[in-house]
């Protein structure tokens, strides 16, 4: 469906819900169209392609919101939306109240990031690319018995919202991204190891760069041990660094600190880290690949350091956790609260430096079960892991079989240095960038 | 909803050039949830969707091919696209439509769609107010329910033509207790394919206070220690261990291209012999049940384990074509915007002999996981890690101490020839499993059992 018919359903979709009781309005577009192609044994094992779209209708009816959603944009649709949000209404005794919402200044919001790269994801040349990749990945070494999981994907997609309070938010923007998994066999022993690479243009995916890393992630942890349980001084790697700080960002939500379920309420001001840590989020980031000038609720982001040298300087908040803290919205209005283009502020030390700084201690690179290992209120966690041993301010023999325990909190204060080898993952509506960083003192768990 | 004669017509473009199979995959999903905190209903929303699959095989080349726009010549154009995609040499004629056949796992007596969002409502109310009421140091209670009715329809070249539909209901509560700046949470999270009757019968009370005894026992709990020991693995949803460290590695996604570490063990053994384990679709009203998978094909109640011998794979059309030996019928996936691949249902170890009790007593040092979270698995070395959500030391036979924290570490494999003592107490529990298919309902379960060696990573050091 063009934007246009989708426009003009919406305006029947809002026209129409003072009928059902709604004071307010306001009806979400988004559309997209998607295809991937998933490499094994010297094939194109298998190639999808999709387009879809969908509607979603917000309403407020004495004083209570409520949301439906479709496929469909039918009128069977268009009642279904209205009339289940209206009874959804009904059954609400939220005591927080909830907004639709226009910027009168900022009525218009815009923001394209399509580009004609984007007509370059073809068949061909995804599967020019992933072929060629297959077989270089075999080329780097006789003990690799399997590219298991190798898929090139992209999306292009649109948003369309429009309000009672006339607001009118679009955006678009494209995707592309290449994972490729192999399976390594030496003496019986299997290890696995992937890379991933996301940008908006393919050209710019550049394969020595990636066998680099995927060769070293796959082939360097033949040999690798367990070690004696205890207390370690550890690199984080930059890759762990990431999953890790995304793990524990509901707590810089200020819902979760209204509903009582972050330790971070009414620490704004305190230091919560060591001096050297500063936690921050620009939007609008030069070095991200999305910039996002504005949240799903219409209201414009602007850059803000979570944590700066340490302090705790604020929380994120949309519309109604803002109205119920008595101040304005941080424009983290994103599904609930969440944030775009995070970014660890990054050291001058290099990671070798890291390393002498440590002496003798663990490198983490991988940290697993973050969804399942971790108390994200309490900050609590112990997750199975992998890395090296750092012997004599070297990294020296890789180590499996491990867990690493400590608590978020106590973690933030026991950062000892921070790293200069920043790397970027997609995280929450943006990107999250990161360097390594030394901690001292952390539990493993390992071999008597 | 696509007429037959318009269905005919994508499957027609899809075999117009390479493919030796195609099908078309049209579902339909309505659900609707409510969601309370501390009492209040702060949460309530409804969905209906509509989408089509097509997939095109030749030999064990796939295109799959959705969209959500209903239109027949939109679905025509996209599926002749796929066929030019394909590559191949096969041109395999289209076989007549069969009737239509119909089916369901689920058992239902009251319709959970025609009960009003208020009575739900009334429901979590009981939860809620009586976790707040229990003791002051219960500071949160979040309850929520959830239900949605799928139907899917499956035509195919070779002129099946099949219609499953599933309709589940989900609740969750859960009871959080703060003391200083600790936070801990028990939970209960069951799902059925029964009616609303499941939810009029379900002891609400009892298992509120359940959650609120967990949360408490909990904030008070050391640190586990860290080191290897024995653990005795509850039952119900202790059986995520076996879901993880062994069911995906016997799935054809990954023995099929050979990547499991169970690949060519038919026949072997891979676990010990006090251990066997099925994976069974076909319970009715089950959570994870269907009759019917995603691909057409009968569901089957699977013998994986028998005595410790590897019995079955569970393989579904592509990985039939891989292994050359027949579907399983578990070919699953999220929803029509994903390919099926081969999925787990209610996948559980079988009961043994002993009673818990005197596997807790036979234990002189040990950790007890009474409540287990979640893990995940690489299925290629057998890696596994998972969350202990409630657990006990085990001193002199005897449950001791509570501690939190617990994280289980090691490779399936070692793990399986380690259980060394069954229960006789087999336990269902609902879950959602997460793969390339997207998230699928299961179950999980377990009796009681004892591994005489797992790597607990905790914090304290351990004793032994």
């Amino acid at each position: 469906m063009d934007l246009r018919l989708a426009e003009e359903f919406m305006r029947r979709l809002i026209d129409k819900s003072p009928e059902y009781g709604f004071e307010e309005a306001e009806a979400s577009f988004s559309s997209g169209i998607s295809m991937s192609i998933n490499v094994l044994n010297k094939e194109i094992q298998s190639y999808e392609r999709s387009a879809e779209q969908g509607i979603s209708f917000k309403g407020k009816k004495n004083g209570q919101m409520a949301a439906a959603s479709t496929t469909e944009f039918t009128d069977e649709a268009l009642e279904f939306l209205l009339s289940n949000a209206s009874d959804d209404c009904d059954v609400k005794d939220d005591e927080d109240e909830d907004f639709i919402y226009c910027d009168p200044e900022h009525k218009e919001l815009k923001l394209s990031q399509i580009t004609d790269a984007f007509d370059k994801n073809t068949y061909a040349r995804f599967a020019e690319i992933g072929l060629k990749l297959e077989k270089d990945i075999f080329a780097l070494s006789d003990t690799i018995k399997g590219v298991d999981y190798l898929s090139i994907s992209c999306d292009r997609s649109y948003n369309l919202k429009i309000n009672s309070k006339g607001l009118y938010a679009y955006k678009d923007s494209d995707f592309v991204s290449l994972f490729a998994e192999g399976r390594a066999e030496k003496d019986g022993v299997v290890k696995t190891g992937g890379h991933y690479w996301y940008g908006n243009d393919i050209d710019k995916f550049d394969e020595d760069k990636f066998l680099e890393v995927f060769s070293k992630k796959l082939l360097s942890k033949f040999g690798a041990t367990s070690v004696p349980s205890g207390k370690y001084d550890i690199i984080l790697g930059n890759e762990a660094v990431i999953s890790f700080i995304s793990t524990f960002m509901s707590n810089f939500s200020s819902y979760a600190m209204q509903k009582g379920i972050s330790l971070l309420a009414g620490k704004e001001g305190e230091k919560i880290a060591s001096d050297i840590f500063t936690l921050r989020e620009d939007p609008m980031y030069e070095k991200a690949l999305i910039k996002v000038p504005f949240d799903s609720e219409g209201v414009l982001t602007y850059p803000k350091s979570l944590i700066e040298n340490g302090i705790f300087k604020t929380a994120l908040y949309n519309l109604k956790t803002a109205n119920k803290a008595g101040i304005k919205s941080t424009g983290n209005g994103f599904k609930g609260i969440g944030y775009a283009n995070l970014i660890v502020e990054p050291g001058d030390t290099s990671f070798d430096g890291l390393c002498e700084k440590v002496g003798n201690g663990l490198f983490i690179t991988d940290l697993s079960g973050l969804h399942a290992g971790v108390n994200a209120i309490s900050g609590d966690f112990s997750l199975l892991c992998e890395g090296y041993l750092i012997k004599d301010g070297k990294v020296d023999r890789p180590v499996e079989q491990i867990t690493v325990s400590d608590n978020f909190y106590e973690v933030l204060k026991k950062i000892d240095c921070i790293g200069n080898d920043v790397i970027a993952e997609p995280d929450g509506a943006g990107e999250l960038f990161a360097p390594s960083l030394m901690i001292k003192n952390i539990s493993i768990a390992g071999e008597k | 909803m696509l007429s037959d004669s318009n269905i005919m017509r994508i499957i027609d473009a899809a075999m117009s050039k390479n493919a030796d199979f195609a099908d078309v995959f049209i579902e339909e999903r309505k659900a609707s949830n409510v969601g309370m905190l501390n009492g209040k209903v702060i949460k309530a929303g409804s969905s209906f969707d509509l989408g089509v699959g097509i997939r095109l095989m030749a030999g064990t080349n796939v295109v799959y091919v959705y969209s959500n726009d209903m239109d027949p010549d939109g679905l025509i154009k996209m599926a002749l696209d796929a066929a030019d995609a394909l590559k191949g040499n096969s041109l395999c004629s289209v076989k007549e439509l069969e009737s239509m056949c119909h089916s369901s796992a689920t058992d239902i007596k009251i319709d959970p769609m025609s009960v009003k969002k208020t009575d739900n409502v009334e429901f979590l109310r009981k939860a809620s107010e009586y976790a707040l009421n229990y003791d002051p140091r219960i500071t949160q209670a979040v309850a929520s329910y959830v239900t949605g009715k799928r139907t899917v329809r499956i035509v195919n070249s070779d002129g099946l033509n099949k219609e499953e539909t599933a309709q589940r209901i989900r609740i969750s509560i859960e009871a959080v207790a703060t003391k200083c700046n600790e936070k801990q949470t028990g939970r209960v999270a069951p799902g059925t394919m029964r009616g609303y009757e499941f939810i009029n019968e379900y002891p609400v009370i009892d298992k509120t206070r359940e959650c609120c005894e967990t949360a408490l026992r909990m904030i008070d709990a050391g640190y586990a220690p860290s080191g290897k020991m024995p653990v005795v693995l509850g039952n119900g949803f202790g059986g995520v261990i076996f879901h993880e460290a062994c069911g995906h590695a016997l799935e054809s996604s990954s023995v099929g291209i050979g990547s499991s570490c169970f690949t060519g063990m038919l026949g072997k053994q891979i676990a010990s012999p006090v251990v066997s384990a099925r994976d069974d679709a076909r319970i009715i009203g089950e959570w994870g049940s269907y009759l019917t998978d995603d691909e057409g094909h009968e569901s089957s109640d699977l013998l994986l384990i028998e005595n410790g011998i590897l019995k079955n794979y569970l393989i579904d059309k592509l990985g039939s074509r891989r292994m050359n030996m027949p579907s399983t019928g578990c070919g699953r996936k999220q929803d029509y915007s994903y390919a099926p691949v081969s999925r787990m249902s209610n996948t559980y170890i079988d009961a043994g002999k002993d009673a818990p009790k005197d596997i807790i007593a036979d234990t002189e040092y040990g950790l007890y996981c009474s409540q287990m979270g979640g893990g995940s698995v690489d299925t290629a070395t057998g890696e596994f890690n998972f969350a202990a959500n409630e657990a006990y030391m085990i001193r002199n036979g005897k449950l001791a101490e509570p501690v939190r924290g617990a994280t289980l570490i090691g490779k399936g494999a070692e793990v399986l020839m380690n259980i060394d003592r069954v229960g006789n107490d087999l336990e269902l529990s609902a879950g959602m499993c997460g793969a390339s298919s997207g998230n699928v309902p299961v179950t999980v379960g377990q009796p009681t059992i004892r591994v005489s060696s797992i790597l607990v990573g905790g914090r304290e050091d351990g004793e032994e």
